[in-house]
């Protein structure tokens, strides 16, 4: 009760201090320069959020003549699609849409331009401070605002609350729960198809972003400086990779809990868990937040109104730092639009626009969406959701320019040792060794 | 020479000109030149480009900052685990795939030969064909769905016999078995094509010669067929073993070289040296490795062949 009282209070000063910024609307004929003839392009990540994106970007054209033509791809294919053009001086993209953990990489490369002074000149119709700032973070690198926050993603505890109703049950807030309550699901005739859990275990970036956002709730870090609350430059002030014994348990851990998933869990990613969840035999799964939208849809999911949403767990002794990641908008620096791209930018993620995109799907990235009641009316996980925003670990996984060959090594070392081909201790050495190799390479680690 | 002649020299050049030009050397050199230009501008070129930058340590993203790194990418590439189990894994995959694949083409060749003179073959020889003419990544992205573990058709036709549904892409062995069944699936018919032809071409009268001396179908097969299409298969085999070789587009879309390493092989490192993590020098090592073992084993293959083409 006193957890309802304390996110009402804090989601009633949010709504007043954002009423008390909405109070002036903006004027986008003086805001927005003329961009007519010009056509913005802008690659996306295919995630749910795309249509809504798609459809609000279709607007800009009335509002400042350019033409916005969003391009989705799939993760690993944006990823190097990106930073291949960009890289190459390309200016076939105007604005990109960036997973914020890539963004050390892409600075590194000369592809992004620096947004601090656009931001800061704009500040009244940016509002930065009305970012989640668990997320924003990620859009700043060595002090600087490289881009803009868009989709703002925290990873939650999806279950079904009508089995947990008729088991008298309620959600897991430790790792011990989480397995209990997993095994009580599985193949238990009162819930006859069902099993307790899954996550992503699939070789590379899905077990490696999986394995990094456990490890903080388990206890563990994965660099020496790697500490929750401190500031991005002593975040990465030492980088001496650090997986110990938290690393060599939650390792355990997630192979014990394979037991609880169904078959093929072994290979299971973003979109397989996502999917497994809204078929309706599985009892819980983490996702990230966004992934909410697709299960709450009646002609993809048997899922919609019977299933709910808790922090992120922890283990006994540690606390729940639920991981941030999602999307942030960023002006290639070899575009030739680049005013264009910036009032773009200025325009989608403004407050009275992202609050109709947070309506219509996308993932709610202002404190004051989180108090909008038509958001709050469309996805009942809001309340979560802030809360973990609140909570949430901006540095979960790191954002430097080694990062992507980085969590590709924790995947396939951490999937080999689930899949039983070595052990625990043998991939966490195997980690340890390799990411140490990969930074002093990349000049990171001396 | 041109008072022996009488030729003024304007004339001899005239003629020695003529002569150049109508020469079979220059007529030599023209039907080649724009041959050379295409292979040393597209395949030489980049040849000595990528041995040029498998011995620097530069990334793609900053391709004009380059170190000389000597032997040192080779020796990172061999000292990778996901390298060499990735040379063993195309070694593996080309034994087993091709093995399969000629005994599997030579019974379907065989039963397409026998019932040749059916009605309604033709149609039968070209639908089979269908496999080879699919893109490989459209095939990968099918075997995506048919092999599923929750919603794929393979796990549904297993549990309407009363199997347990199976991890085809997550266990070792079952998704190793299944690259495997996509690639045989895939180009057994190549073979099946190539070995039908082949036996079309014997001599029908030496067939029936051995029938009417008693021979049994086994002497048949064993003595007079397999001998006469030993060079059509070792033809087969190569051209199968180079594509293997490069083998990718599969893999890259079912397993990504997993679970753990058990599907990884040379390519993939490769691409993923290359374009995912922009190591170029490393990826181009990989590259000039792949080229030498392509290059070693076309080699042994196509000695091999005109050895059993002398034989045959």
């Amino acid at each position: 009760m006193q957890r309802i009282l304390k996110i009402t209070t804090i989601l009633g000063v949010a709504a007043f201090s954002a009423s008390m910024l909405n109070a002036q609307e903006v004027d986008w004929s003086k805001e927005l320069g003329d961009h007519a003839g010009v056509t913005l392009n802008v690659p996306m990540i295919t995630d749910p959020f795309i249509e809504p994106l798609t459809e609000i970007s279709g607007r800009f054209e009335q509002v400042a003549g350019a033409k916005v033509n969003v391009d989705p791809f799939g993760y690993g294919a944006l990823h190097d699609t990106e930073l291949l053009k960009c890289s190459q001086k390309s200016s076939d993209m105007d604005v990109m849409g960036i997973d914020a953990i890539w963004i050390g990489e892409f600075i590194e490369a000369g592809c992004l331009d620096n947004l601090e002074d656009r931001i800061a000149a704009d500040d009244d119709v940016v509002k930065w401070d009305d970012f989640t700032p668990g997320f924003s973070a990620q859009a700043i690198w060595e002090g600087s605002r490289y881009c803009v926050p868009i989709g703002a993603y925290y990873q939650l505890l999806f279950y079904r609350n009508d089995l947990f109703e008729a088991a008298g049950k309620k959600p897991p807030t430790t790792f011990d729960e989480l397995k209990e309550l997993a095994a009580f699901f599985t193949d238990n005739p009162d819930f006859p198809g069902v099993k307790g859990f899954v996550t992503n275990n699939a070789r590379g970036v899905a077990a490696g972003q999986e394995f990094y956002q456990w490890l903080p709730s388990a206890g563990g870090k994965a660099w020496a400086s790697n500490e929750f609350g401190v500031t991005p430059s002593e975040t990465y002030s030492d980088l001496t990779p650090t997986f110990d014994a938290a690393a060599v348990d939650l390792i355990k851990y997630l192979k014990s809990m394979m037991a609880y998933g169904p078959t093929g869990v072994e290979a299971f990613d973003w979109d397989q868990r996502g999917a497994a969840f809204a078929s309706g035999n599985i009892a819980m799964t983490n996702m990230w937040s966004v992934r909410a939208n697709l299960s709450n849809i009646p002609e993809t999911s048997n899922v919609v109104g019977k299933f709910s949403t808790t922090q992120f767990p922890h283990a006994e002794g540690a606390q729940s730092r639920p991981p941030a990641g999602g999307w942030i908008l960023c002006v290639n620096k070899h575009s030739k639009n680049k005013d264009a791209a910036w009032d773009y930018i200025k325009w989608i993620t403004s407050q009275e626009i992202h609050a109709e995109y947070a309506i219509a799907g996308g993932p709610p990235s202002r404190i004051s969406t989180f108090s909008n009641p038509e958001v709050r009316e469309n996805w009942p996980w809001t309340d979560d959701l802030f809360k973990s925003s609140q909570a949430a670990f901006a540095e979960v996984r790191p954002r430097h320019a080694a990062t992507s060959q980085m969590i590709d090594v924790v995947g396939i070392e951490v999937n080999k040792a689930l899949i039983g081909e070595q052990s625990a201790e043998e991939a966490v050495e195997a980690i340890n060794s390799k990411h140490t190799k990969l930074l002093r390479r990349s000049g990171l680690l001396k | 020479m041109a008072k022996n002649s009488g030729i003024s020299p304007v004339a001899q050049m005239r003629v020695t000109k003529r002569h150049l030009w109508s020469s079979d050397r220059f007529q030599r050199i023209a039907f080649i030149l724009p041959t050379s230009i295409f292979l040393l501008c597209l395949t030489l070129f980049p040849f000595i480009y990528s041995v040029y930058l498998s011995l620097h340590f530069v990334k793609m993203t900053n391709l004009s900052k380059k170190i000389y790194a000597g032997l040192e990418n080779y020796i990172d590439l061999f000292n990778d685990s996901l390298f060499t189990t990735g040379i063993k894994n195309t070694a593996s995959l080309a034994v087993t795939t091709l093995t399969v694949e000629v005994l599997l083409g030579f019974l379907i060749a065989r039963i397409l030969f026998e019932l040749s003179s059916k009605r309604g073959i033709n149609f039968l020889r070209s639908a089979y064909l269908v496999p080879i003419m699919i893109t490989p990544i459209v095939v990968g992205v099918a075997a995506n769905y048919i092999f599923t573990p929750q919603l794929g058709i393979a796990n549904y036709l297993l549990g309407s016999v009363g199997i347990e549904p199976i991890g085809f892409l997550g266990i070792a062995i079952p998704a190793r078995l299944t690259v495997l069944a996509i690639n045989v699936w895939q180009w057994t018919p190549f073979m099946a094509l190539l070995i039908l032809a082949g036996l079309t071409s014997i001599r029908q009268d030496i067939v029936e010669a051995a029938k009417v001396d008693g021979a049994k179908w086994y002497h048949i097969m064993f003595w007079i067929e397999i001998p006469s299409i030993l060079p059509i298969i070792l033809l087969g085999m190569t051209l199968r073993l180079i594509e293997i070789l490069r083998f990718f587009d599969i893999i890259y879309i079912t397993t990504r070289g997993g679970p753990g390493d058990n599907t990884m092989v040379m390519t993939l490192y490769t691409y993923q040296q290359g374009f995912r993590y922009f190591h170029v020098g490393l990826s181009s090592a990989s590259a000039v490795v792949i080229l030498f073992v392509s290059i070693t084993v076309t080699t042994v293959a196509v000695n091999l062949l005109r050895r059993a083409e002398n034989n045959a």
